[in-house]
């Protein structure tokens, strides 16, 4: 009688903690899907991410997405999928490339102009 | 006086940049597939459940690659072209019936004339995603060694259509 309460008990404990380990990494696998989407552009319409969006074809992405999630792929894997099949249009943070670079570098040109002129035009002038 | 020089060139090029990208149609996103070589698929046919084509069945001759369905409305627009440029132009166009009705489809085709040597039946839209299509009607532009030339988001018209046809001559040439 003892033998089989122990069992039991053993038993039931070995069902909660895999249990509570198989709900963690589903967890941890939502928790990216749910980061993915947010990254991803909708391409129908274009100011929402693929989370927000109601389009078919959202609908079909974000299947895609979850699907090479539960295959196993790197969210690097995700996005260059997308990015593949629709250019880096359809991310959220543009690479850094040939392309962007201006993109990228401009605002901080911008602010070094601005910095000279704000230096002669207070410090130089009083000289 | 002298002093408005520079502000004034600045912005008058500024100008000149913002109101350049008025003209862009923000809706056309470029293929990401020009000049690569198209994506491997295989499909069965709308008119025959059972005849699969593939990707490379495909390759050999130029052809356009026309997305479309029945649920689209500007499809049944640019239709008419498709058959009028099949009828006096040796181009081979297949179709790409993109989320639809295999019965409504055929229907379409019988009514309005069937201007595709073969209609691709992708039901899921799995295929049109890695051709990158994003809406209808699309059509691409493929030459004879399978290589994606050209995309035109749209309906199709007699200008693109030349566009096209001349960026196939020019790849002829090289």
């Amino acid at each position: 009688m003892k033998k089989k309460i122990t069992y039991t008990v053993f038993s039931i404990l070995l069902f909660c903690i895999s249990s509570i380990a198989s709900s963690n990494s589903n967890q941890l696998l939502e928790n990216r899907y749910a980061e993915i989407l947010t990254k991803l552009r909708c391409l129908v319409c274009q100011n929402q991410s693929l989370a927000d969006s109601d389009a078919d074809l959202a609908q079909d992405l974000r299947e895609k997405v979850r699907s090479m999630l539960e295959r196993g792929k790197t969210d690097e894997e995700i996005y260059n999928f997308m990015e593949e099949r629709y250019g880096s249009f359809a991310l959220y943070e543009p690479p850094f490339n040939k392309k962007t670079i201006f993109l990228w570098i401009a605002p901080s040109i911008l602010l070094l102009f601005v910095l000279i002129f704000l230096y002669y035009r207070f410090f130089r002038s009083q000289e | 006086m002298k002093r408005f020089y520079i502000p004034f060139i600045i912005f008058s090029g500024l100008i000149v940049f913002l109101a350049s990208g008025l003209h862009n149609d923000p809706s056309v996103i470029p293929s990401a597939l020009i000049g690569k070589k198209i994506p491997e698929f295989s499909l069965s046919t709308l008119h025959d459940k059972n005849k699969e084509i593939s990707s490379e069945d495909l390759t050999g001759e130029p052809f356009l690659l026309n997305v479309w369905a029945t649920w689209c409305a500007a499809c049944k627009e640019e239709h008419e072209f498709l058959v009028d440029i099949a009828k006096r132009s040796k181009i081979i166009i297949y179709g790409l019936n993109y989320k639809d009705n295999r019965t409504a489809a055929l229907q379409w085709l019988q009514e309005l004339g069937n201007p595709y040597k073969e209609s691709l039946y992708d039901s899921a839209g799995n295929v049109s995603i890695d051709w990158g299509v994003y809406g209808a009607p699309e059509t691409f532009l493929v030459d004879a060694q399978g290589v994606i030339r050209f995309k035109h988001i749209g309906l199709l018209n007699e200008e693109v259509y030349q566009n096209m046809i001349k960026k196939l001559l020019i790849n002829r040439q090289e």
